[in-house]
């Protein structure tokens, strides 16, 4: 029939139109120019990237000189997430700081029990952007609950003068200045902008590797203007990040009908009371995978979703659900494409679901690897050295 | 009878319609249009039945650009847009581009009849998918099929068995910043369900609501014929996203009257696409220097007392331009421009 | 005060205290951005995740504070509230409402009021509070007990067998560490403290759980010593 509509393929988006009235960058040197706050800028020393956001707005994302703001549950959980984040950097020659000057954001205990206030959370926030500014390198967020509700802060932030007097006053008496960047920024942006560095690199391939995406909601729900967007992925309709590091490594990418789903972290339910997060994780996110896409792996791009689809596979094996997928870090999927060790620095031991079917695909030998590591234990157990380097790997 | 004509700009329902009254009461009047054909959206977005009578849009576009034919008063420019104005009514200069080149004419009023475009679901805050599924479309979309005398799934090109529509796309919705209700869709949609059950007597139609919006007597014309008669299912919720399973597109919405989230598989979704000033709209504003009201359609004062004219005397503006309008408002409205146009210039006689 | 039904696991309390803590949540200074009007879509349900598995609506809860049905209102602040998986899924509403950023301004006011039914939702949550507020990290991977984790399966036994030598060996410096998520410099626990104090945080812990407060105080109250700060001379400042 002719008059059929266009196939979707043939229908083209133009993503002008109207944008947000607000912009929050603007909103911020306007305080700073009323001498309320300090904006911590992105100079050329980040070797910042531009990139479009939803509406079509520009955003920049630092290259190197980032203070790294730790994750909470990867640091203790999921120590690889944390060390491929590093390891990429390295590998790709990019300077950073570590800081032990970090606190976490706050924001699971928030999101889980309201046991803060708006001027407590900000003021943590804040506390730890003015420790960047001083140590002199720009934040970069390494968990997506901490990006999201950093994003949060500083909506609240430029909306209630009551909010930032009350913040003045607590850093003031911490004697530290009154800082933001002018971004925030996630890490699996800076991994987006990069992938095609860490293309170069690739030494395994992944041709035969079928990946599902699973999007974090605080990255793309929670102020949603500020997510990356991409035309050429998704026709510009879904955040960009995770998927394009997908694509740039030559792996399969799939799609599912439960995309936009949350995991069912919930923050509180992931501790106290699992059977929702399980529930919830495993019937509308890994059975729906493994049913319409049936891939080798899913990736993600936080520590909670990293958590809730990794954990809650193993007991819905009591109710003979469809689970079975390894579940991983954009970054742990990078660096074991560029070759990094499984276990020396993605720490996949740390992880629930079985993983060497993956690495097997990968060609990677598991067995050979941890052989190695237990080589390295043992230096360890037996006081050869205290600690395992960046060298060792 | 004034030696310059009066400028009615764009040649949709309303600007037709503004034409002949123009003529009717004795002036002259030139219709500049954009495109090659007048007849506007209902032409040149192939509607199949205009709304609520199901008269065949094509042959009432028809009608009323035959009634300008022959008529002396009347000059049409098609494939033209105007460029340029200077002055003021009655001594306006436009300057007017079309295939010919570029002519410079002087008018003495000038009525806007630029009209709306279609919401583009691109922009939608909600997960629609239209530029992924083949078996997503738009009321547009549909109205095409249904005038070339059928409704078939997309993707398949077979006969569909469950269709749904979505209300409010792109209307209604502060973040997308279309806070107003484009008045037509419900009526439409309405209309195209109705002409859908004609078409296939084993499809199922249904519709997700936020209100329905039937004014007058469109309640028991379209809305209660839908429901009882062609046996249209209405469901009180929107949905919020449309996904695919296996060859099937999937709704996810809630059914707010029994207070759970639903998930269904339909075979063709149709998007209510709501409406925006256009960009004819947009660039008549800029170029008659006429101000915008908050919504971004062009500013009448007097509110619901005065219909047609805006901030600028002598310039008036009648349809969709200045506000979601159905066909109804746009013809009512175009009229009273013609006769404030054509008054004006007489009042100005007389003194 | 007795309850109305029998089977709830909350006190009823006389109106007027329903009315205060209802004016509470409507005098946050979030309330003008959180809640606009509601014209019912459905679209906050329909992406819930916790409507799904609860029986839970946020679309609900914007009703009711719109509505300002106190009743109901305190129905929820002792119930379902404590459902919500507070992803912000439901910040797509078209209305640009936020039912999650309700529930997060009612947690709020349950907490600080005291209320039974926050302190039985927390109750086993109250250990991660202390390692958040002591520590500066919420999850430390000392936690990784099978006894706290029996269901996330064999891994965490794995874990906590080689604890010590596994943590050892992860390359960055900075998670050298077993009992926190990484290594948090002492000053930055000590301006972390600070917060906590200046904010009347610390304080809104006691009228939850009044161990983990005492043990939370003992802990702040030596570091900030050693540091040249009496706990007691800090008020809150907002």
């Amino acid at each position: 029939m002719k008059q059929l509509p266009l196939k979707a393929k043939e229908r083209v988006f133009d993503r002008k139109g109207k944008m947000p009235s607000e912009h929050y960058r603007e909103q911020l040197f306007e305080l700073e120019a009323k001498g309320e706050l300090i904006v911590h800028r992105l100079t050329d020393e980040h070797k910042p990237v531009e990139i479009e956001t939803k509406f079509g707005r520009t955003k920049r994302i630092p290259l190197q000189n980032t203070w790294h703001h730790k994750s909470c549950g990867q640091c203790g959980h999921i120590p690889g997430y944390s060390t491929t984040i590093f390891w990429l950097h390295r590998e790709l020659g990019y300077a950073y700081c570590d800081p032990k000057e970090q606190t976490s954001c706050t924001a699971w205990n928030y999101y889980a029990s309201s046991t803060s206030n708006p001027a407590a959370q900000a003021a943590v926030a804040l506390r730890n952007f003015a420790q960047a500014y001083e140590d002199g390198f720009f934040p970069l967020i390494h968990c997506g609950t901490s990006y999201g509700h950093y994003k949060e802060v500083r909506e609240q932030l430029i909306h209630h003068k009551e909010l930032r007097d009350q913040v003045r006053r607590v850093l003031d008496k911490l004697g530290k200045p009154m800082v933001f960047p002018e971004e925030v920024v996630h890490y699996s942006e800076w991994v987006h902008v990069v992938r095609d560095q860490i293309a170069e690199r690739q030494v395994k391939n992944f041709e035969n590797v079928t990946v599902t995406v699973h999007p974090a909601c605080h990255y793309h729900k929670l102020i949603a203007e500020d997510a990356i967007y991409d035309s050429e992925l998704y026709d510009g309709q879904r955040t960009a990040v995770v998927s394009s590091v997908v694509r740039a490594l030559g792996a399969k990418l799939a799609d599912y009908s439960t995309w936009h789903d949350c995991c069912g972290f919930g923050f509180r339910h992931i501790l106290v009371s699992r059977d929702f997060s399980r529930s919830f994780a495993t019937i509308r996110k890994i059975e729906r995978m493994k049913e319409e896409a049936d891939p080798d792996v899913t990736l993600t791009h936080d520590t909670g979703c990293v958590t809730t689809l990794d954990k809650s596979q193993f007991a819905a094996q009591a109710h003979d659900r469809k689970i079975g997928i390894p579940v991983l870090a954009d970054s742990q999927f990078a660096a074991l494409a560029m070759g990094a060790h499984p276990y020396m620095v993605c720490q996949l031991h740390w992880h629930g679901v079985d993983n060497r079917p993956l690495l097997e695909k990968m060609g990677i030998d598991h067995e050979k690897a941890w052989a190695e590591f237990e080589v390295q234990a043992e230096r360890v157990k037996s006081g050869e050295v205290e600690f395992i380097s960046w060298e060792d790997c | 009878m004034s030696d310059q004509p009066v400028l009615v700009v764009g040649g949709g329902p309303a600007g037709l319609e503004a034409a002949r009254s123009v003529a009717d009461l004795g002036e002259k009047v030139i219709l500049v249009e954009k495109a090659d054909v007048l007849g506007g959206n209902p032409i040149l977005a192939s509607y199949a039945a205009l709304t609520p009578d199901m008269e065949n849009a094509e042959e009432a576009m028809q009608r009323m650009i035959d009634a300008l034919a022959g008529d002396d008063l009347v000059t049409i420019r098609t494939g033209s847009t105007v460029v340029g104005a200077e002055g003021s009514a009655p001594d306006l200069k436009v300057k007017i581009a079309g295939a010919a080149g570029e002519e410079t004419l002087d008018v003495s009023t000038a009525i806007i009849c630029t009209g709306f475009q279609h919401f583009d679901p691109g922009r939608e805050t909600q997960m629609y998918g239209y530029y992924e599924y083949d078996d997503v479309i738009t009321l547009v979309d549909a109205e095409r099929m249904l005038k070339a005398g059928g409704f078939k799934r997309p993707s398949t090109g077979e006969d569909p068995k469950r269709v749904c529509f979505i209300q409010c796309v792109g209307s209604r919705d502060r973040q997308i910043g279309n806070q107003w209700c484009s008045k037509v869709c419900c009526g439409i949609a309405c209309k195209e369900a109705i002409e859908i059950r004609d078409f296939l007597p084993d499809c199922k139609v249904f519709v997700f609501y936020i209100d329905m919006r039937m004014y007058g007597f469109w309640e028991d014309q379209i809305y209660w014929k839908a429901q009882e008669e062609k046996k249209v299912n209405f469901i009180r919720g929107i949905v919020t996203e449309i996904t695919k399973r296996g060859d099937t597109v999937v709704v996810k919405g809630e059914d707010t009257t029994m207070g759970r989230p639903v998930e269904v598989p339909m075979d063709v979704v149709v998007l209510s696409v709501g409406m925006e000033p256009s960009e004819g709209t947009l660039e008549m504003a800029k170029i008659f220097d006429l101000p915008l009201e908050s919504h971004g359609f062009i500013e009448t004062v007097g509110g619901p007392l005065n219909t047609v004219c805006t901030a600028r005397e002598g310039i008036f503006a009648a349809g969709a331009a200045v506000g979601p309008a159905d066909l109804e408002d746009s013809i009512s409205m175009a009229g009273a421009a013609a006769m404030k146009a054509v008054g004006y210039l007489r009042r100005l006689a007389r003194t | 005060m007795e309850a109305i039904y029998a089977d709830t696991k909350y006190r009823d309390v006389p109106v007027e205290e329903k009315q205060r803590l209802f004016d509470q949540v409507k005098s946050d200074m979030r309330w003008e951005e959180t809640l606009y009007g509601c014209y019912e879509c459905g679209i906050c349900v329909a992406a819930c995740p916790s409507a799904r598995f609860y029986d839970f609506s946020p679309r609900v809860y914007a009703q009711i504070m719109a509505r300002e049905d106190i009743h109901a209102f305190y129905e929820l602040l002792n119930d379902s509230m404590w459902d919500c998986s507070q992803c912000f899924s439901c910040t797509r509403c078209p209305r640009q409402n936020n039912p999650g950023g309700i529930i997060t301004i009612m947690r709020e006011v349950a907490v600080n009021n005291g209320l039974e039914s926050a302190k039985a939702a927390l109750t086993a949550y109250s250990r991660i509070i202390y390692k958040i507020m002591s520590t500066g990290t919420q999850v430390a991977p000392d936690m990784l007990q099978p006894d706290f984790f029996p269901d996330w399966g064999p891994d965490v036994t794995a874990v906590s067998e080689n604890l010590d030598i596994w943590r050892r060996m992860v390359p960055p410096e900075t998670l050298h560490t077993t009992e926190l998520a990484w290594d948090v410099a002492e000053k930055t626990r000590v301006e972390l403290f600070l917060i906590w104090k200046l904010t009347g945080n610390l304080e809104m812990i006691e009228s939850l759980d009044e161990g983990i407060f005492m043990i939370l105080e003992e802990v702040m109250e030596e570091l900030l010593e050693e540091h040249g700060y009496d706990i007691d001379d800090i008020d809150s400042v907002i």
